[in-house]
């Protein structure tokens, strides 16, 4: 299966060549920026945005240059692509990954699969009544969660490996399209390492990137079962508990937000913080995206409001470019907040 | 209670290895010591045991951070819960945490950088110190191969502390270094407790091959035949990632890499491979190692050639713990030393980045902050990598009060050239061993200032070694581990009796 190929021209066809290439690798690196978090809301692409971190922009180019070889894209120039005649054949007739989330969880993957992986080798290091071996992970806090599941979950330490089992292959059955393959051979216990990323893949003959979003994928449905089944779960319930939700805005837009929260205006912010209008600008945007109750009436009227999504929606474009031509009365920054704000549900 | 009563007290053991029960006798004699035991002979017992002892807190200089969460996990795996690493890797909350319990730590590891902080320093001041333990001591001494400036201030620090009682621990350094360490740590009556750094069951063998092509095949054939487990060092990541695919790929044997290139939780998984059988060969750069107690290596080749003979004695000490024989390759080609060449000079800075450095922090007369480091932008700005940065951040901290500013570059540029020519020697000193017509084994001794005594047999390709006595007894070769199924996997490490009931 071509996965990755598969989810570019998904997104080369969402964006409908009015992106480069290059926001698709930011969206699928989860890059922190107004513009890409923006491409995720107004796209509908929030489900692969940061599913592929690992990704470099040299290995990026090459899959581009092999699909243009393939004849599954078409180079429009700009550095701008769309699907080719096969491509599209191929998005008709594979199916995408259906669990991926990353709008949702690519915060806390990386945190879950600690907790995952510790877990596992403490289960079955009591399991086995073996107290002396070394922990695969090394992040305290991941150790101090393990403590606290075997404190509070009222399990008893000879029936930690089982409960745990059963849940976990109970978790697994009915996976529709999954292979639990790719998370459990990378589970250690005792006396048996688990496999590294790279041993996995081979030993699953797949590619590294496919890999690893076959392994995201798998990981996103484990979270969004435990999620919505989570009496079944007991112990593996504690896996996905106390992380804070929304933590989409940026550290730098978190600033931003409690000083606009005092009255302060976006100059004044920016002479405060001794940043540039235009990036209090970005965090704006992404107020808008992000935050429900955030008003930009204060940042642009309500006619002129009107007038950016009338011709958005006339022209089928978000363009900026396009837009600024018909509204000339409007600047950048008010159509990214208008767009922002409203473009999706305009658009879905 | 004797000392072994207390060794089986509280670490289970019946007898002490070689040097540690000299050591602990000196130190609670009072005396500073000094000493030099090879690496494997449990160094951390010769300061825990003694901590039991001796009422106060026991502090810990160690230069590796990632040596230092190792043995703090050892010590917590051994039942001794008050210990902790003041590093970087603690986040500003939990270093707090940390200091505000200083006192509740009977063991306190610190990393130099963190020293540095007058801040920290002061507090630890202000506790009841019964030792002072410098662990890889050598990196204090300009003619040692791993010199830190961080660790010239020690003996600063350590009159700053009220000179408490100290141990300086090392595995290998030369007579030269030795002396230097003493000096610098400002010690007086000093015992010393020197080991001799032969390992008598290690054959040590070199082999001149044309280029690498021969070097590779050589390399199948040897791992081929050689009765595993092994390690293989190079000097570059990827020759070392090459090398275990084609292991791998020509199904010679279970294979992986190992380089500090490599994620932290993925460095674990392959360590703990090779340490539970999993992987009979590591493919590895010198990263590899360190903390890691595999009794049965059988051999350890080397592919690239090490930076000083230090290193060497170092990695091939990884074979043969178990005191089983063992053996030790190293593949020359003509022109090899031209690759720890560039290295050295590749590990300092260059005088461009030196002047530039200096011209960005001309005009400002606070150019070290609170931490008393330099601002992190100009890192990147002047292209410096970890480690050059590391030294020259190290090294104007060391002289930002003694030499003025004006000066400091030219200083610093001198510094850098005597750096350079340090590490030219001793490359140049490894390739005299490698050309050398004398016993290997002598030869290496006669560096460290030893005599070599006893005749060892095989002791080494001068002296005649016949490689087959290293082969594997005939062809019991491990068959692939079986297909089980992800959920017969999951069975076997989470249900003790697997499915069968
Ligand atoms: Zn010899």
């Amino acid at each position: 299966m071509l996965h990755i190929e598969l989810i570019i021209l998904h997104c080369l066809q969402s964006i409908k060549n009015e992106r480069t290439i290059y926001s698709i690798f930011h969206l699928l690196k989860g890059k922190k920026s107004s513009q890409t978090i923006q491409d995720a809301h107004l796209f509908s692409l929030k489900p692969f945005f940061g599913i592929l971190e690992p990704m470099t922009r040299e290995l990026f180019d090459r899959k581009i240059a092999a699909m243009l070889q393939n004849n599954l894209i078409i180079d429009c120039g700009g550095q701008r692509f769309v699907p080719a005649l096969l491509g599209e054949s191929l998005l008709q007739n594979n199916r995408l990954p259906i669990f991926i989330n990353g709008w949702d969880y690519h915060q806390i993957t990386g945190p879950v699969w600690e907790r995952l992986t510790l877990l596992v080798q403490v289960a079955s290091h009591l399991e086995y009544g073996e107290t002396n071996y070394i922990p695969i992970q090394k992040n305290q806090a991941v150790h101090s969660w393990v403590k606290t599941v075997i404190k509070v979950s009222n399990i008893s330490k000879r029936e930690m490996g089982r409960k745990l089992y059963n849940e976990l292959t109970k978790c697994f059955c009915n996976a529709d399209g999954i292979n639990p393959s790719v998370i459990v051979f990378r589970l250690t216990g005792f006396q048996q390492i688990g496999l590294t990323a790279e041993q996995a893949a081979k030993k699953l003959d797949l590619e590294a990137l496919d890999y690893h979003l076959q392994f995201t994928n798998t990981l996103h449905y484990m979270i969004q079962n435990i999620k919505d089944n989570n009496e079944q779960f007991p112990l593996l319930a504690y896996l996905i508990q106390g992380f804070t939700e929304n933590e989409e805005l940026t550290l730098s837009a978190r600033k931003t937000w409690n000083l606009l929260l005092q009255g302060y205006s976006p100059e004044m912010i920016a002479s405060l913080r001794r940043l540039r209008v235009s990036t209090i600008e970005d965090h704006l945007v992404e107020f808008a995206l992000n935050i429900n109750h955030f008003q930009i009436d204060e940042y642009v009227d309500n006619g002129l409001q009107s007038k950016i999504l009338d011709t958005s929606r006339q022209q089928g474009t978000k363009q900026l470019k396009v837009i600024k031509d018909k509204v000339k009365n409007a600047s950048y920054f008010q159509i990214r907040l208008v767009l922002a704000k409203y473009g999706e549900q305009s658009w879905n | 209670m004797e000392l072994e009563d207390l060794l089986l007290k509280h670490f289970g053991f019946h007898s002490f290895k070689t040097g540690q029960k000299e050591v602990i006798s000196s130190l609670l004699s009072g005396c500073h010591t000094l000493a030099m035991l090879p690496t494997g002979t449990g160094k951390s017992l010769c300061y825990q045991l003694p901590g039991y002892m001796l009422d106060g807190h026991v502090l810990i200089v160690s230069p590796l951070l990632s040596l230092m969460q190792d043995q703090v996990e050892q010590f917590k795996r051994f039942g001794e819960k008050r210990v902790v690493a003041l590093n970087s890797f603690l986040t500003l909350e939990e270093k707090n945490q940390v200091l505000r319990h200083i006192n509740e730590y009977k063991f306190i590891f610190i990393s130099p950088e963190m020293l540095r902080v007058p801040y920290i320093l002061g507090i630890l001041g202000k506790l009841k110190l019964s030792m002072f333990v410098v662990d890889e001591a050598h990196c204090i001494s300009q003619w040692g191969f791993d010199f830190r400036p961080d660790y010239s201030k020690l003996g600063e620090i350590r009159s700053a502390l009220g000179n408490p009682l100290t141990l300086a621990l090392t595995a290998t350094a030369t007579y030269q270094v030795r002396e230097d360490i003493i000096q610098s740590l400002g010690l007086s009556n000093v015992t010393k407790v020197e080991s001799s750094v032969d390992r008598p069951n290690i054959a040590i063998c070199i082999e001149e091959l044309a280029d690498y092509h021969e070097k590779e095949a050589r390399i199948l054939d040897l791992v081929q035949q050689l009765e595993k487990p092994g390690v293989i060092y190079f000097t570059s990541k990827k020759a070392a990632e090459q090398m275990a695919a084609l292991l791998v790929e020509k199904e010679i044997c279970q294979a992986g890499y190992y380089h500090g290139g490599m994620d932290p939780s993925t460095r674990v998984l392959i360590q703990e491979q090779f340490i539970h059988n999993q992987l009979e060969v590591i493919c590895a750069t010198s990263a590899f190692g360190m903390g890691i107690n595999k009794e049965n290596i059988r051999f350890v080749i080397h592919y690239h050639m090490p930076m000083q003979i230090e290193s060497y004695l170092q990695e091939i000490g990884r074979a043969g713990r178990d005191g089983n024989q063992s053996v030790a390759i190293l593949l020359y080609s003509p022109g090899d030393e031209l690759l720890p060449l560039q290295l050295a000079e590749g590990e300092l800075p260059s005088e461009q980045q030196i002047d530039w450095l200096f011209a960005s922090i001309a005009g400002e007369p606070r150019v070290l902050n609170e931490q008393l480091r330099l601002h992190k932008d100009l890192k990147e700005q002047g292209g410096f990598t970890d480690v050059q940065w590391r030294f020259i951040e190290g090294l104007i901290h060391q002289m930002h009060r003694t030499v003025p500013m004006q000066q400091m570059n030219k200083s610093v540029k001198e510094f850098v050239a005597g750096r350079l020519t340090t590490k030219k020697t001793n490359i140049f000193q490894l390739k005299q061993w490698l050309d050398s017509a004398s016993c290997r084994r002598e030869h290496l001794l006669n560096y460290f200032g030893e005599m070599l005594s006893d005749q060892v047999q095989p002791c080494c390709d001068r002296c005649g070694v016949q490689l087959n006595q290293f082969f594997k007894v005939s062809g019991h070769f491990k068959s692939k581990p079986s297909d089980v199924t992800w959920n017969q996997y999951l069975a076997k490490i989470l249900i003790n009796s697997g499915l069968s009931e």
